[in-house]
């Protein structure tokens, strides 16, 4: 099977610096080839050209083949070469600043050594990370590419994580698990754990090494999970698919939420002319999430795709989330009925164990349940029918939360000496759905 | 849908997976004229230069601060900030200090009298008085 060339379809994240002229014409191109998530390069068409020199660079050996595509676009670029008065004439400070000042940041250059990058990420790099698209719109200068590749990889590193790990889990826990460890409020820990400050403004003055955004200005939120169907939008708007199976099918979302405003691709934030939908609730936390994802996306890109499977498993899969605790039952009992018929156990049967002081204020009750001769689960409560609830919840924990221990995931076989896949144990499904 | 999910933010813990440095940043003052100040600018001129760039990791701030004693700031990833005066300390004593600031998290100093302190569930489980045997009275 051919793979996906994701290094190809990313390139322009790893662009050599072109003549200004032709970056100027280019942000239409730009937005074309990134899915959606960036909707503010027309945007900034309209706004008065800045100029300023890209240099998010890696080694140029890499780069021949991408380089003679560009010199064979400049070829083709009628103004080439020629500065155009708008080009000359600078109006206004930039919006962020100058990729040029990233070398001499001393907090950038901390940053780096203590998330222990590579030194094939280059500091431009990190520095192109730290503005969120609120801060700067233009797409060559933000950090909506790098984030849209960082959250990919993140997702499917941690969903195949958790697939393979707990093979049983119900749909909407692992949705909800994926939230823990990817969404944005996991996310803005990671980043503050770090140690990134935030720039009060964003600005051209600003210290390259904080982060920049501004609630008040559009941003770019990363819900987009690989293929949206075109009904999911009709569904948005009808309500419809809602339930667990319509989260399954239509969610645009990694995490499976389905309402109007989550599945929307891009959010805008907009003092009021817009519909409450469209406000972005907690904008500090967005920018954190975009930052860490998007040194993510400069890891997979300058590091490579092993590199930044290590990055994510020692940052993000390396973090706790009790997944016991995640789990809310509405009908144990009967839920618990059903899987011993859908597994051909025998019926569960539940008993009472022990229990002290029926008759006084404080009673005890530790019932059991069982199938046939073998104990599913086993609960103390207060009285007979909450110790029975609880035991099944127990025993539904207990078959929900199985894990096969340390199985290979499916991005193991990417190594070239890796072993054929042998296809890991999934189970088929929701019970009562 | 019986079952409903709560949602729960997965808890880090440094040096679990990567670990991050706690000192940030680290503030270096110093006067040219008093003699307080003396250990501090030999350890400047000698001692610094060698000690930031074993620590990438820590941004580091050397400003004067006329007619006042020398003191070092340590800025941590927790938001706190540490503060030592190294008025009239060798140069050797300035450089145990620094390290000092290096590996403090920015926590206040608290007692730690358990040998192990863990988010984890215990292995080996509660005591319960309704399993076993039970004990005769």
């Amino acid at each position: 099977m051919k793979r996906l060339r994701l290094d190809r379809l990313a390139g322009q994240l790893l662009a050599a610096p072109i003549s200004p002229a032709a970056r100027l014409s280019r942000p239409s191109s730009i937005s074309r080839s990134i899915p959606q998530t960036c909707r503010h390069a027309s945007l900034y068409n309209t706004q008065p050209c800045q100029r300023r020199h890209q240099s998010t660079v890696v080694s140029q050996a890499p780069l021949e083949e991408q380089k003679q595509e560009e010199e064979e676009y400049l070829v083709q670029e009628p103004e080439d070469g020629e500065p155009t008065p708008e080009d000359t004439l600078r109006s206004g400070p930039l919006p962020s600043p100058h990729p040029s000042r990233a070398a001499s940041s001393a907090k950038l250059a901390a940053l780096h050594a203590r998330l222990s990058l590579s030194p094939k990420i280059p500091i431009e790099t990190l520095a192109r990370a730290l503005v969120d698209p609120s801060a700067d719109a233009h797409p060559k200068y933000n950090n909506a590419n790098l984030a849209y590749v960082g959250s990919t990889v993140l997702h499917y590193h941690t969903s195949e994580t958790l697939i393979t790990r707990y093979p049983r889990l119900p749909m909407s826990i692992l949705f909800t698990a994926m939230k823990g460890y990817a969404g944005n409020p996991a996310l803005h820990q990671v980043a503050r754990a770090w140690g990134v400050e935030s720039a009060a403004a964003p600005g051209e003055e600003v210290d390259p090494g904080l982060l920049q955004y501004d609630p008040m200005k559009p941003t770019v939120v990363m819900n987009k999970w690989g293929y949206v169907r075109a009904e999911t939008i009709e569904s948005e708007k009808f309500k419809s698919g809602k339930g667990l199976s319509g989260r399954v099918m239509y969610s645009s979302n990694p995490f499976g939420e389905s309402s109007a405003a989550k599945a929307l691709p891009n959010f805008e934030v907009d003092d009021g002319r817009n519909s409450k939908t469209m406000l972005l609730q907690n904008a500090p936390a967005n920018a954190h999430a975009n930052f860490v994802r998007a040194v993510i996306g400069a890891v997979y890109m300058h590091c490579g795709r092993d590199a930044a499977k290590n990055f994510i498993k020692s940052h993000f899969l390396s973090r706790t989330l009790d997944l016991s605790n995640l789990f809310e039952f509405k009908l144990p009992t009967r839920e618990l009925a059903r899987l011993c018929a859908r597994e051909n156990f025998e019926p569960a049967v539940a008993r009472l164990e022990s229990e002290t002081g029926r008759l006084s204020r404080t009673p005890v009750f530790v019932v059991g349940i069982y199938s046939g001769r073998d104990k599913l689960g086993e609960a103390a409560g207060p009285d007979l029918d909450s110790a029975r609830v609880a035991a099944a919840i127990n025993a539904l924990k207990a078959w929900y939360l199985y894990s096969p221990g340390q199985v290979s995931v499916p991005s193991d076989t990417f190594a070239e000496d890796a072993a054929p896949w042998k296809p890991a144990y999934v189970d088929i499904g929701e019970i009562i759905s | 849908m019986t079952i409903r999910a709560l949602e729960k933010v997965s808890v880090g813990q440094n040096g679990i997976g990567a670990f991050i440095l706690q000192c940030k940043r680290l503030d270096i003052h110093y006067c040219d004229h008093s003699g307080s100040s003396r250990g501090m600018n030999s350890f400047i001129k000698t001692h610094l230069s060698k000690f930031a760039q074993r620590h990438p990791a820590i941004e580091f701030a050397v400003s004067p601060r006329p007619r006042k004693h020398p003191v070092m700031i340590g800025h941590y990833i927790n938001g706190r900030q540490k503060a030592i005066c190294v008025a009239n300390m060798e140069p050797s004593q300035i450089l145990k200090k620094a390290e000092l600031l290096r590996d403090a998290s920015g926590d206040k100093v608290k007692r730690v009298n358990k040998p192990v302190t863990s988010i984890n569930e215990s292995v080996r489980g509660v005591w319960s008085p309704y399993h076993g045997n039970g004990m005769a009275v």
